[in-house]
């Protein structure tokens, strides 16, 4: 856990426009012929942020839905396993005693 | 804020990223204006670069909810494979139970018919001592089973032969005895009281009181007189007549002996 918080922090910063940004500014304050090449890469990285939110899962609800979603499966299983549970230890025979 | 929230994640990161876009795009227009024309703007370029640190901010703050969800996303997978598998249980248990139900209908029904089966014999009972007592009647002339010193040749049957109907009730109500050979029984004989003379084998279920003559009493009543074995040769003789005229089909060896010998 404490590994993947290093590395989210990371993607945080990946996914931030503002160095790129920043870079521009630098360039076009010296007067860079690099502005061209920045503006290609802030472009680019846009472009890449765009699809990589197309790809990730789970993200086409709210979370405040997906929380719904997540609490009607647990309760779906609970349920079930409820179900199977009663109808394998029911005794459903009642011999009666012989008169 | 409310349409806000039912929007998916989704939807506000590409709207994020599209103001960031358009934000960080105006702020380098800005800048590279306002260096050719050397004038400073009034904070204008100030208030684009901290809407674009605040729109940055919040597009972080979104890739991080949409990694949570992500995650939960996979627990959400995990849920939903196990609901299959549970399904899938349900199923087979229903399947069991519908065909234990079957089974136990056929066996319900079966025990039923048999309990019917049960209560009609019940109501149709008989005691045993009566059944008994009637299996020792039937049994009791070796109808139904030979004698235990019963050896081929012996002549009992286990059914009346020619000389034992005739030495009954019908055979003595044919007083003529070429008549009565024929089976029909003429008034004026059963009148004229004539017994025919038959040989009459001992037999077991036979009385052993016996009398001649007593036909017309003995029609009425239950025990009826039968002749003795007889010896006399008259009897013999209307025997052999009365066995040459009926078939040669007679079951009874003696008679067939004597039927040899007479011709």
């Amino acid at each position: 856990m404490a590994a993947s918080q290093p590395r989210l922090e990371k993607e945080g910063d990946d996914c931030s426009l503002l160095p790129l940004v920043h870079d521009i500014i630098k360039c076009m304050d010296k007067d860079s012929q690099d502005v061209h090449q920045e503006l290609t890469k802030l472009k680019a990285k846009i472009q890449e942020a765009r699809e990589q939110i197309s790809n990730m899962p789970g993200i086409d609800s709210s979370p405040s839905e997906q929380q719904q979603q997540l609490a009607t499966l647990r309760e779906q299983v609970r349920t079930k396993n409820q179900l199977l549970q009663k109808y394998k230890s029911m005794c459903m025979f009642d011999v009666p005693k012989a008169s | 804020m409310a349409t806000a929230a039912e929007k998916s994640t989704k939807e506000r990161l590409l709207r994020a990223l599209d103001d960031l876009e358009v934000l960080s795009r105006e702020l380098i227009e800005m800048l590279a204006l306002s260096r050719g024309q050397k004038l400073p703007q009034p904070g204008e370029d100030t208030q684009v670069l901290e809407l674009l640190v605040q729109r940055d901010r919040e597009f972080q703050e979104l890739m991080e909810e949409a990694q949570q969800q992500g995650k939960v996303h996979q627990e959400m997978q995990l849920l939903e494979k196990e609901v299959d598998k549970r399904d899938s249980d349900i199923q087979q248990l229903q399947k069991q139970l519908k065909e234990a139900e079957h089974i136990l209908a056929t066996a319900v029904y079966q025990a039923k018919e048999k309990l019917k089966s049960i209560d009609k014999a019940r109501k149709g009972s008989i005691s045993s001592e009566e059944i008994i007592k009637y299996a020792h009647r039937i049994s009791a002339s070796n109808a139904v089973c030979a004698p235990l010193n019963w050896v081929p040749g012996d002549p009992r049957r286990p059914y009346p032969t020619d000389l034992e109907m005739r030495s009954g009730m019908l055979g003595h109500m044919a007083n003529l005895p070429t008549n009565g050979v024929n089976g029909h029984l003429p008034g004026d004989a059963l009148a004229a009281g004539r017994l025919p003379d038959v040989l009459t084998p001992h037999y077991p279920w036979q009385s052993s009181d016996v009398s001649v003559g007593m036909l017309p009493s003995s029609l009425h009543g239950n025990d009826f007189g039968l002749e003795p074995p007889a010896t006399n040769k008259e009897n013999e003789d209307d025997v052999e007549a009365m066995s040459t005229d009926t078939s040669s089909s007679s079951s009874d060896p003696t008679e067939r002996e004597r039927e040899t010998n007479h011709q």
